[in-house]
């Protein structure tokens, strides 16, 4: 079995993917809420802004894109979908807050 | 996806009956249907893709029997099918929309989902109005409001990505209270139109002042398409509403024609044009990868929405000038889509797809 990435290379995967409205990744959005690494296993819990949007599973996908081109082909991808708590701006990183000029 | 093609089929109708009804030469069954054009692109496309976007973000089986509803409602009503039918399933499709938008405030209380809940009501109050006036004029105004406010709810989302400022939120209840309020008295008082303008005015001012989009309009690439077809939408607004407050909705009023088209065109259209990169891909799951073409829709949308205003402000001899807007108009949706359809492909091409 390959060695298991650590939270901060799986975190720095996921900054590829880009949500389309705003033109930020993710992980600055604070849309990752956890990253668990088990032995074969990456399990993401992700959010989305809006309950409404139909997003969702195109990032879900785009993630299992990043990280499948990132990663052994061995080690497993699991992302859920979480809407507890919801997203709030104060989620958002240093990076992102001072793109949309906090 | 098969509802997906529903809602297109009636987008294709929908702008062959809307040319029908500015006297261009159509095929007879599109001429047939000249009477239908607000209800085919409103309940039977925009009811059927707005209802689609909802049920893939709920994700449930019965969010999809909305979309399913208003895509056969438009079926039927092609087809000649009895008036009540198509009625029945309009207002069915509009009471699942209505309830899964409850359903995400259930989810998540906040000013953005409670506003989509009200877009859903309204398009569900102007199918009422339909059914009990037995005309579609007494259903326009709410069907705008519903494409209206559905978008600016969406946007209100988007907002919170930004600073808060105190005085937005207070501001676009203001605007959306009146909006609702105008489309209320014109059952009572023919100023209930002008009421319902000034409120469509006010969110249009609001969405270019506190939308995302001016921050996002300095970016690059598609963040910036995006931004820029919701910036020239926002000034449509603001123009049809303006028309609208010196008269434009009143049914037979000669600035009616851009009045509505300015709304329904440049506005929302130019939404469908910004999003369909992003919301097309979410629903169809295909790759629609950015590229520079797609300023070429966007323009002619908007070139040929001036010929057709300055058409209907130029009154009767003007009415040539109106009817080439028109017709150009529709060439912009065409070539919108082939371009859509171009990028679709070149995604597969890329091996993306």
């Amino acid at each position: 079995m390959s060695a298991m990435p650590d939270v901060e290379s799986v975190r720095e995967v996921l900054r590829q993917v880009i949500d389309p409205e705003v033109g930020v990744n993710i992980v600055d959005l604070g849309l990752v809420y956890g990253i668990d690494i088990a032995p074969g296993q990456i399990s993401i819990r992700l959010t989305m802004t809006s309950p409404a949007c139909p997003m969702g599973d195109m990032i879900m996908s785009d993630i299992d894109a990043a990280l499948d081109a990132a990663l052994p082909p061995e080690i497993g991808v699991v992302v859920n979908l979480v809407w507890d708590p919801p997203w709030s701006p104060e989620m958002m990183n240093k990076d992102a807050r001072s793109h949309f000029g906090w | 996806m098969p509802l997906l093609l529903l809602g297109m089929l009636s987008l294709v109708f929908g702008v062959a009956a809307g040319l029908a009804r500015l006297g261009a030469d159509m095929p007879a069954p599109a001429a047939a249907l000249a009477g239908w054009h607000a209800a085919l692109m409103i309940c039977a496309f925009f009811g059927t893709v707005i209802g689609l976007e909802r049920a893939v973000a709920l994700g449930g089986a019965i969010a999809y029997l909305g979309p399913l509803a208003s895509g056969i409602g438009g079926v039927a009503l092609l087809a000649g099918l009895p008036l009540p039918w198509v009625e029945s399933l309009f207002v069915f499709a509009s009471c699942v929309l209505f309830g899964g938008a409850i359903a995400v405030v259930r989810r998540q209380s906040a000013m953005f989902t409670r506003t989509l809940a009200v877009g859903a009501g309204c398009w569900l109050a102007g199918n009422m109005a339909w059914v009990t006036s037995g005309s579609v004029q007494a259903a326009i105004p709410w069907w705008l409001a519903f494409l209206v406010v559905t978008i600016a709810g969406e946007r209100l989302e988007l907002t919170r990505f930004l600073p808060a400022r105190r005085e937005a939120a207070p501001l676009f209840r203001i605007a959306t209270a009146t909006t609702l309020g105008g489309a209320v008295a014109a059952w009572f008082s023919s100023y209930g139109l002008m009421l319902f303008a000034a409120g469509l005015f006010g969110l249009s001012l609001w969405l270019l002042r506190y939308d995302i989009a001016r921050h996002n309009a300095r970016q690059r690439g598609l963040v910036r398409y995006i931004a820029l077809c919701l910036l020239s939408g926002y000034v449509w607004l603001a123009a049809g509403a303006l028309i609208g407050l010196v008269g434009g909705f009143a049914p037979g009023h000669p600035l009616r024609d851009a009045a509505l088209h300015a709304i329904a065109l440049g506005f929302v259209f130019a939404m469908v044009f910004g999003h369909a990169p992003i919301i097309f891909p979410a629903i169809a799951r295909v790759k629609i990868p950015y590229h520079p073409v797609f300023y070429l829709p966007l323009a002619l949308l908007h070139v040929s929405l001036v010929i057709r205003v300055l058409g209907g402000i130029g009154g009767g001899d003007a009415l040539p000038l109106l009817r080439l807007g028109g017709l150009a108009n529709a060439f912009a949706l065409l070539v919108f889509v082939m371009t859509m359809v171009g990028s679709v492909l070149r995604g597969r091409g890329a091996g993306r797809g």
